[in-house]
Order: C-alpha cells, then sequence, then structure tokens
C-alpha cells in the first residue's frame, strides 16, 4: 500500500529590515519608504524544517502568506528553495489586521489548500514579534499544536507529528495527531541557499496563486482591520542605542563596588 | 467586528494573573505580574485574582496568596501534573467564560505564549504580546500595553476597547517581585475539572532535564577571552552570584578551558542578554557580533585600545584576575547586607 | 532525535554527466593533469596536518567525474601555491571551485556557508551586517559619492573594509592618502555592491555571475571606469572573473590600490616624506634608536600570486625613508598563505592547523619589526596568529597604514 503524500504548508511573512525602520514623529506613522525587505527570518528556519521533511518522506511544500503583491518575488525564493507553490492571500480588505484577523485569514487559506498535514510557522515575525499566530491559526483550524520546535518528525503509521522541545534544563519529545500546527524554534536549522537549478521554474507565473477575501469567503467582520481587537494608539522609535563607552575609574576595590552597584541596583 | 463571548458591560473588575508553574515551583514572571498586578488593583480599587493549574498545589496557593492575590482559582487534578495545551486551555477557557474578569495577564515564557495565543482566538478577543509596560486607564478601565517591534526600534501603545478579557502576555523581567508580605490566606475557589484523558491529544514521549547549554537565552552572560588564560572558575563564581551563564571567545574553547558549545560569535552561539560581562576579550569581529545585541556590555581588559571598548557601555582597564575577585567580593557583600536588612 | 525511517544507504558511483559538468566547469582544465603529485607535496596543508591535503585526488575526481562530498573539499584556501608549481598548468583553484559548484548542488556544503550566502543575499555583504550602515565608516568624514564629471577613480571599499573594526583602519588610512595626494575621488556608500567574491570562493558559481552581472550594471549605471579597491579578493573577481560573465572588461582600469598608489608615487602626486619611526607603534621594540624599521612583507595570494602583483607595495614601502625592507625566506610566489582565502574567513580552523602561525614566526624569524600587507584577510589572520602564540615584538599593519604615518604633516 503506498504512502499518502505528505503535504505541509509554511506560513510566511516578509517584512522590512528591522533596524531600518522609523517613525515619523509629526504623523507617529512607520516610514516604510525605501525600507528594504527580507523573508522574516524565523520563517526560513521554519521552510528548511519542511523541506527537510520533503528531502526525507517526498510529498510538497506548499507556501501561504498573507501580504500586498510586492510579496510575490520574495515568495519565489521559497520555490527556489524547493517549495512546490505558492499561495498569497492578497486583498486591501486583509490590511491592517492584529493577530486575531490574521490567524483567521491565513486559517482560511490553509482550508482552501486542502490535505494538509503540519502547518509550519516560524517562532515570531521580526517585526510585531508578538508569537502569537501559530497557536492562534491551531485554534481557527481546531487541531493540535507543538511549539518552539528544534527538530520534527512524522510517523504515517500512526498518524502523529513529533517534535523535540527544549526545556529549562532538558528537552521534551512531543506527539500530535495529524494534521497539526508546528512552530519552529529561531535559527534551529540552517537553511539552504536556493537551487540556481530550479530558478527559472520558480519565476514562471503559474507558480504562484493569489486569492482574494472573495475567493477564500472569508468572513469580512473577522478580516483586516474589521477584524481587529486590538488598536495602536501610539507609536514612538524606541531611543537607539549607542555604548556609551564609559570608562570607570579608581582602583579595583572602587571599580568593583561601582561594577556591583550597576549590576544589582539597575538590572 | 466579532465581538468576543463577553463585552465590559459584563465583566468582573477584576484582574487575572495565570501563575505558571513547573515541577512545582511558580515562575518568577507569576510573582512579577502579582506584583504588577497588586498595584494596578489598588489604585482601580479591583481584585487580584490569580489563576493555579497543576496537581497537589496546595504551598503555590499560599504563596500566591503572600505575594498579594485576593483570590485563587485553583485547578487540581493528576492530569494537570504537566502542561499540555488540551487541558490547560480547555480549563483556563471554562473558568474565564464563567467569571468574565476584565483583564487576564500571563507570562510571555514558552508555555505561557502557548497557552494564551490558543486562548485569545476561543475568546475572540484581542491579545498584547511580550508586552514591556502595562497601565490601567482609571476612568475607563482600559489596559494600555506598551510593546516593542522591529527589534526594539518602535515602540507602541496597543489597547483593545471593546473585547474581553483584554489579555496581555507579559516580559519576563520587565516587573520587579514584591517581598511577600501579604497574608498566606484568602479565597480559594476550585474550578470544576470538565476533562477526561482522552482529550488530551499531546503525548510526552520523552521528557530529559540535565545540563543542557543554551547560551542564546541567558539573561546574563560573563564571557571570557584569552586574557583570563583559562580560569574559567573564576568566571563561574561571578556568573553563578549573579544568575548568569558563562560563555567565552573561540581561543579558549581552542585550547580547552571550556566547552564548544560555550562559545559565542560569528561561528558560536549568538546571544541577546540584558548584561555581558566581557573579560579578558580584545573584541574581534567576529566576537562582538555575538554579544552585540546585550542591552548593557561591560568589558575589562588590560590593554587600553583594545577594541571591545568601542562596543561596550562601561569599560575597565584592568587586569581581570584582580577586577573579578573585587567585584564578586563586592557582590557579595551586597547580597549579605541586603539579607540582614530584611 | 532519531529519525521516524532511516534514510536509504547510498552507492558511489561514477556518473558520466557529472564528468561532462566538471569539464564544463572548470574548462576542462583538469584533463591535462598527468597525476605527478607536485601539488599534494608544495600545498601548505601538509605543513600543518599529519596527512595533507591530496590536492592531486581532486584533480583525479574532475578528470573522471567523481564528487564524495567529503569536507576535505573546503581545506583548500585557493592559495595557488599548487598552481605555481603544477608543470601542466591547471588551474587548480578553478578545479576545487567547481568541485564546490557540484556540492553545492548535491547539498553537501560546509555547515555556516548556506548562511553565508544568504548574508551575501539579504544584506550585500558576507558579515551578516546590516546594509544600511555599510558607510558608517565614513560618518565623520566627507567622502563624496562618486560622480564621472568631477572623479578620477572610485575607490571601492568592499565588505570587509566596511564593516571590520580592524579592516575599516586600513580605509581610513588609504582615504588619507588618496586626500593627501590630491586624488579625486569617490565612493558608492551604502549603495556600494558586494563584489560577490566571498560566494565565488566557495564555489557558488551560478549566484556569483548574478551578483556580477548586478554589481556590473550598479558601475555601468553610474559611469564607473576606473575602479581602485582596496582588497586583492575584490580586484581579483573584478578583473579576472567580471569580464567573461558580464561580457565586456570592467572598467578602462581597474587596480589594486597598491598599484595606484605606486603610480601616484611615479607621477609625482604622492609624497611620502615623515621617516617611518611609528610613533603610534605600541609594541615597539624598546630601545630602538635607530630610525630603519625593518619591514618585511606579506605577499597576499590574490594580490601577488593571482595577479603577479609583488612590486607595487614594495615599492611603496621603499619610498618610505627610513624603512629597510627584508624578505623572509618565503616570499614573492612562494609567500605562505595566511588562511583566509577560498571561504575560509567563515569556517572554523583547528588551532595548530594556521597557516598565519607558521607565518608570523617565520616574519618574526627574519628580523623584522613590522609584518606589512596589503589584503584585509591577511591583517586578520596574522593579527589573529601574532596574538594566540603572544608574540608583542611584531606588529601588523597594511600598506595603506604605514603610508599613511609616512605622509607629510
Amino acid at each position: 500500500m503506498s504512502m499518502p503524500e505528505l503535504h505541509n504548508v509554511v506560513c510566511v511573512k516578509v517584512v522590512p529590515k528591522p533596524e531600518e525602520i522609523r517613525v515619523d514623529k509629526e504623523t507617529n506613522l512607520l516610514l516604510r519608504e525605501g525600507v528594504r525587505s527580507e523573508i522574516n527570518p524565523p520563517d526560513m528556519n521554519a521552510m528548511e524544517m519542511a523541506l527537510f521533511l520533503k528531502d526525507r518522506y517526498g510529498g510538497r511544500v506548499s507556501i501561504l502568506s498573507m501580504g500586498p503583491p510586492s510579496f510575490g518575488p520574495f515568495l519565489r525564493i521559497a520555490l527556489s528553495m524547493g517549495a512546490d507553490h505558492v499561495y498569497l492571500l492578497s486583498d486591501r480588505n486583509f490590511a491592517g489586521a492584529d493577530t486575531l484577523a490574521t490567524t483567521y485569514t491565513l486559517a482560511e487559506g490553509v482550508r482552501k489548500i486542502g490535505g494538509v498535514d503540519l502547518v509550519f510557522c516560524g517562532e515570531e515575525s521580526s517585526d510585531g514579534a508578538t508569537g502569537q499566530v501559530p497557536s492562534g491559526l491551531a485554534e481557527w483550524l481546531e487541531i493540535d499544536q507543538l511549539t518552539l520546535l528544534t527538530e520534527v518528525d512524522v510517523d504515517f503509521d500512526r498518524r502523529v507529528g513529533r517534535g523535540r522541545r527544549e526545556i529549562k534544563g532538558g528537552y521534551e519529545i512531543l506527539e500530535v495527531p495529524l494534521p497539526c500546527v508546528v512552530s519552529v524554534k529561531t535559527a534551529a536549522n540552517e537553511p539552504r541557499f536556493m537551487d540556481y537549478r530550479i530558478k527559472p521554474w520558480a519565476y514562471e507565473d503559474e507558480r504562484v496563486t493569489v486569492w482574494t477575501a472573495d475567493d477564500l469567503e472569508a468572513d469580512r467582520s473577522r478580516i483586516g482591520l474589521a477584524g481587529s481587537p486590538t488598536v495602536v494608539t501610539g507609536l514612538a522609535e524606541a531611543p537607539t542605542r549607542q555604548r556609551r563607552r564609559e570608562f570607570l575609574e579608581g582602583s579595583p576595590e572602587q571599580i568593583a563596588q561601582q561594577l556591583a552597584s550597576l549590576l544589582l541596583d539597575d538590572v | 467586528m466579532v465581538a468576543s463571548h463577553y463585552n465590559p458591560s459584563e465583566e468582573q473588575k477584576a484582574i487575572w494573573i495565570y501563575l505558571e508553574q513547573e515541577s512545582g515551583v511558580l515562575e518568577n514572571v507569576s510573582l512579577e505580574l502579582l506584583a504588577k498586578g497588586r498595584q494596578m488593583a489598588d489604585q482601580m480599587e479591583w481584585r487580584l485574582i490569580g489563576l493555579i493549574l497543576g496537581n497537589k498545589t496546595g504551598d503555590l496557593v499560599e504563596q500566591a496568596f503572600t505575594h498579594g492575590a485576593d483570590e485563587i482559582r485553583v485547578a487540581d487534578h493528576p492530569l494537570l501534573e504537566n502542561y499540555t495545551i488540551d487541558a490547560y486551555a480547555r480549563l483556563v477557557y471554562q473558568a474565564i467564560l464563567v467569571a468574565k474578569p476584565s483583564v487576564f495577564l500571563l507570562g510571555a515564557t514558552p508555555n505561557g505564549r502557548d497557552l494564551a495565543g490558543r486562548l485569545a482566538v476561543r475568546l475572540r478577543t484581542g491579545l498584547n504580546a511580550d508586552c514591556t509596560g502595562l497601565r490601567l486607564e482609571p476612568e475607563s478601565g482600559v489596559l494600555v500595553s506598551e510593546v516593542s517591534g522591529f527589534g526594539g526600534g518602535v515602540l507602541a501603545l496597543i489597547e483593545m476597547r471593546s473585547h474581553r478579557p483584554q489579555m496581555a502576555t507579559v516580559r519576563p523581567g520587565v516587573f520587579e517581585v514584591s517581598p511577600p508580605n501579604y497574608d498566606p490566606t484568602g479565597e480559594t475557589i476550585h474550578i470544576p475539572i470538565d476533562l477526561t484523558e482522552d482529550m488530551i491529544h499531546t503525548r510526552v514521549v520523552e521528557k530529559v532535564s540535565g545540563e543542557q547549554v543554551d547560551l542564546s537565552r541567558a539573561a546574563l552572560l560573563v564571557a571570557g577571552g584569552r586574557g583570563v588564560e583559562g580560569n574559567f572558575k573564576l568566571l563561574g563564581n561571578l556568573a553563578n552570584l549573579l544568575d548568569g551563564e558563562v560563555g567565552a571567545t573561540r581561543p579558549p574553547v581552542d585550547e580547552g578551558h571550556i566547552q564548544r558549545e560555550r562559545q559565542i560569535g560569528q561561528t558560536g552561539v549568538v546571544c541577546s542578554p540584558k548584561v555581558a560581562i566581557c573579560c579578558g576579550i580584545s573584541g574581534a569581529f567576529h566576537f562582538v557580533v555575538g554579544v552585540e545585541k546585550a542591552e548593557t556590555v561591560i568589558a575589562i581588559n588590560t590593554d587600553p585600545a583594545a577594541p571591545i571598548f568601542e562596543f561596550a557601555d562601561y569599560n575597565v582597564v584592568g587586569d581581570v584576575h584582580e577586577i573579578v575577585p573585587a567585584l564578586i567580593e563586592a557582590i557579595r557583600e551586597r547580597k549579605n547586607s541586603s539579607e540582614t536588612n530584611l | 532525535m532519531a529519525p521516524v525511517q532511516q534514510p536509504e544507504e547510498e552507492l558511489f558511483v561514477i556518473d558520466d554527466e557529472l564528468w561532462e559538468r566538471l569539464v564544463d566547469l572548470t574548462g576542462g582544465t583538469a584533463t591535462v593533469c598527468y597525476q605527478c603529485g607536485t601539488c599534494t607535496a608544495i600545498c601548505p596543508w601538509g605543513e600543518v596536518r599529519q596527512e595533507p591535503l591530496s590536492v592531486r585526488k581532486f584533480m583525479r575526481r574532475a578528470q573522471i567525474g567523481l564528487q564524495d562530498g567529503g569536507p576535505s573539499l573546503w581545506f583548500c584556501t585557493t592559495c595557488a601555491q599548487c598552481e605555481v608549481y603544477c608543470p601542466r598548468g591547471v588551474n587548480i583553484c578553478d578545479v576545487f571551485r567547481s568541485l564546490r559548484t557540484i556540492a553545492w548542488e548535491q547539498r553537501t556544503v560546509e555547515k555556516g556557508l548556506p548562511s553565508l550566502l544568504w548574508s551575501v543575499f539579504w544584506n550585500g555583504n558576507p558579515w551578516t551586517q546590516p546594509p544600511s550602515q555599510r558607510s558608517s565608516w565614513a560618518k565623520n568624514l566627507d567622502i563624496p559619492v562618486f560622480d564621472p564629471a568631477q572623479h578620477e577613480i572610485l575607490l571601492y571599499v568592499g565588505c570587509t573594509s566596511s564593516y571590520d573594526k580592524r579592516a575599516q583602519k586600513i580605509t581610513l588610512s588609504l582615504v588619507q592618502v588618496l586626500q593627501a595626494a590630491n586624488v579625486r575621488f569617490g565612493y558608492l556608500g551604502d549603495e556600494e555592491p558586494c563584489c560577490g567574491e566571498s560566494v565565488l570562493s566557495v564555489g557558488h558559481k551560478p549566484y556569483f555571475n548574478e551578483i556580477a552581472k548586478n554589481t556590473m550594471q550598479v558601475f555601468r549605471e553610474k559611469g564607473i571606469t576606473n575602479v581602485v579597491t582596496i582588497s586583492p579578493h575584490c580586484y581579483d573577481v573584478f578583473k579576472n572573473h567580471y569580464p567573461a560573465i558580464t561580457g565586456q572588461e570592467i572598467t578602462s582600469s581597474c587596480k589594486h590600490y597598491t598599484q595606484y598608489l605606486a603610480q601616484l608615487l611615479e607621477e609625482g602626486r604622492l609624497e611620502l616624506g615623515t621617516p617611518f619611526n611609528s610613533l603610534t607603534d605600541r609594541s615597539a621594540v624598546s630601545g630602538t634608536a635607530d630610525k630603519h624599521r625593518k619591514i618585511t612583507f606579506q605577499d597576499p595570494c590574490y594580490l601577488g600570486r593571482h595577479n603577479d602583483e609583488y612590486q607595487a607595495p614594495r615599492l611603496v614601502l621603499k619610498a618610505i625613508p627610513g624603512v629597510e625592507l627584508i624578505e623572509m625566506e618565503n616570499h614573492g610566489q612562494d609567500s605562505l598563505c595566511c588562511g583566509g582565502g577560498g571561504g575560509r574567513m567563515w569556517l572554523e580552523t583547528a588551532p595548530g592547523e594556521r597557516f598565519s602561525d607558521i607565518r608570523v614566526e617565520e616574519a618574526a624569524k627574519s628580523g623584522a619589526n613590522i609584518l606589512a600587507t596589503a589584503c584585509p584577510f591577511c591583517v586578520v589572520c596574522l593579527e589573529d596568529s601574532l596574538k594566540g602564540l603572544g608574540m608583542h615584538d611584531l606588529k601588523v599593519m597594511e600598506v595603506a597604514e604605514i603610508a599613511a604615518s609616512a605622509l607629510l604633516l
């Protein structure tokens, strides 16, 4: 009896390079103009994990993302790494979503893709860094979750997903039934570089499917700004950390006192 | 907008804190939240309620009262011995729907995030994650959370006006624990254990505790380079006093003074501690890359022109073998005197 | 965690398709190798390891189409010492690069190398540093952005000299020297594209080709014709690898900075008149009243052997009053590699196996106080060795730094 094909989805976000983001002091809005973008680094680890399972068991890896059309070229990078198809959820009505609306939308995307065994997510995104998407997504999909995994495997015979999770002073190996959501711990692996032999294929038009809110038959009251309970009421640039380069003076004992003060009082 | 299961007009004027425990010990962040929660509850004249799940939690309940909880809701059962998302999410969800608190806070620990993310969706409410500041608006009872994004470069204030509970996960170490001066008694309400074994889908195949070196999550690092001349025992003493970890640059690792898992830098571990104390390290680029995300960097080196001094906040031109022992002494002194003062 | 299923054992097979690809990638250079083994004998790895790197075997692999994916493929620093003595003129470095190209396809590359490529891809440099900070080294200076109407040359800084704190000092020194000679130069600031040498050195030829085309495009758009580089590695790819890929000479003239300084000296535009006794030299040999500073020169592989340039840096040094140039036993085309090339700046080299350890000892034996060089990788590796061996009587300096200290005040 042949093994059913493993089909994994990886949720990927394209984010601005964090060190380039500025806040307009007058409007209190993020200044995104001219800021370079990249694939959220933890999502690279999630992709590598899914591709690793594809190496081992065959099957397909689909990339799922919610964002504007400009995400397209970045998501094709995933195809050059070995993923099979990109699904981009793109609609103006998706904009302004907090994690409740985002996870709802992504869940609808996973449902529409269908036949999914594992949904991979990065631990968090470098912009919002909420780390809530994996568990929120699992809840909408009503499936199980394993978060912060450093290793992932699948047991088809028993239809379970298995993962290794680091805990204080040790680790645990956990299993949940398939389908499930797994989040991959940041830097848990080294993402493979693109394979230039498949790059031309990755840039063919038909590799990317774009779905709108209508395509998903999404509940309008749950998506985008409309579906977001949280509101940002203030935005500011954090004071930039310049190293003080302050030289402490005195005898070793005097210096020790100053350091002790720094360490115990201010930390 | 879809509403949460209850709205502000139905809310219980209370702050709930999820008191996370592991192997019968309350997480520090939970105690931090009790302290902050107590402060906010006093300000608003609201109740502070702690939520504990586990097995044989009696001591924890008492401890929570001494840290200022007015009431503890507890679910005590063998099935709750180990954290599982299935059991915990189910019971916490039920408990919250019964009581309808205004605010529900959790520590942004691995399990805390695991639980909060799922619960927020189940409750159809918002969740402010990894907060670095909290405040309750006196008139409206709205929780304003401060969060940072973009690698810490941007600060944002976030709130939710019409959804309840107002959930937030809080970054460990932001708030301070208060001394446990409150009465070790209070109202304890037991949560009905509406749970069977087959509801728990997560299976623990293997669990191993033990020495696992993970510098990437250390809050304080004492790193040693050539200048330490292999005396990592000295650095270890300092690290222990400060609840930190010991790391190293490549040369001491090469020479076998310390294990490779503790090597920091481009070809080692990249860390982001609150404090990094760099001892006898010149500050070559490939090392600095491993500590540049530290909030505060202290550098000790005999060479006044050592490059590390450009990357540090507090610089000491001196011998590690003189400064570190003196520092250990100074810290011990302070700890002893603060203990006797209590 | 033990895998649920064990992967199948792979068989060792000679592959005709692979052979064809290797011939294609290497231009058939390995065909003429008659397996004499001179390369293995002369390779510096034989000086630091019990078992030398069998360069000969790698040539054989290329001849018959074999790739075993082992770690020794990554030892080669592409120093080209073997190429000097190869009786058949095999382009041995390129064979290694080509075998590495195959390793990328088979995914048997050393740990850390995919991250290196991603760093170049996302950040435009191999050091994982933010692209928006590429020109931070210049923040207190007033260096103009390159304008073809105004500037004689483009100063191409390069990634290492932009970001590495030690190497930045080379850049600052060179800027001083160029300004003293009234050279009208500009740079590309944060927009400076990576030359891609780090990518080529680890054998990812397809990605390197892409970088070359993009960088060339930037140069063309900005009207750049005369390039002066700080690193010999950048110089090498611009001069020797870009033309074949981009279909044109990189620029009318591409020079390494030592060649440009030699030219400026010849034209009388640059004067290095202050006698060299390096007051800033903190590790100065105590009690030396004599004004002769004994300098020995480390020929960087990518300036010397790869590009036949041994004279220019020496010309610059000898132009400085008070300098006594001493040669190490292994100099010129026999100069010992510092160990940084071939991608090894991003790989761990075990203690006791570092070429630069041997090199600094050789430098000390020559009686020199200063070990001069003209490559940021050499500077970093040699200084690292000095520190590791606790050698305080020798100092490493770039030619640019020595020249800067000799400028008329």
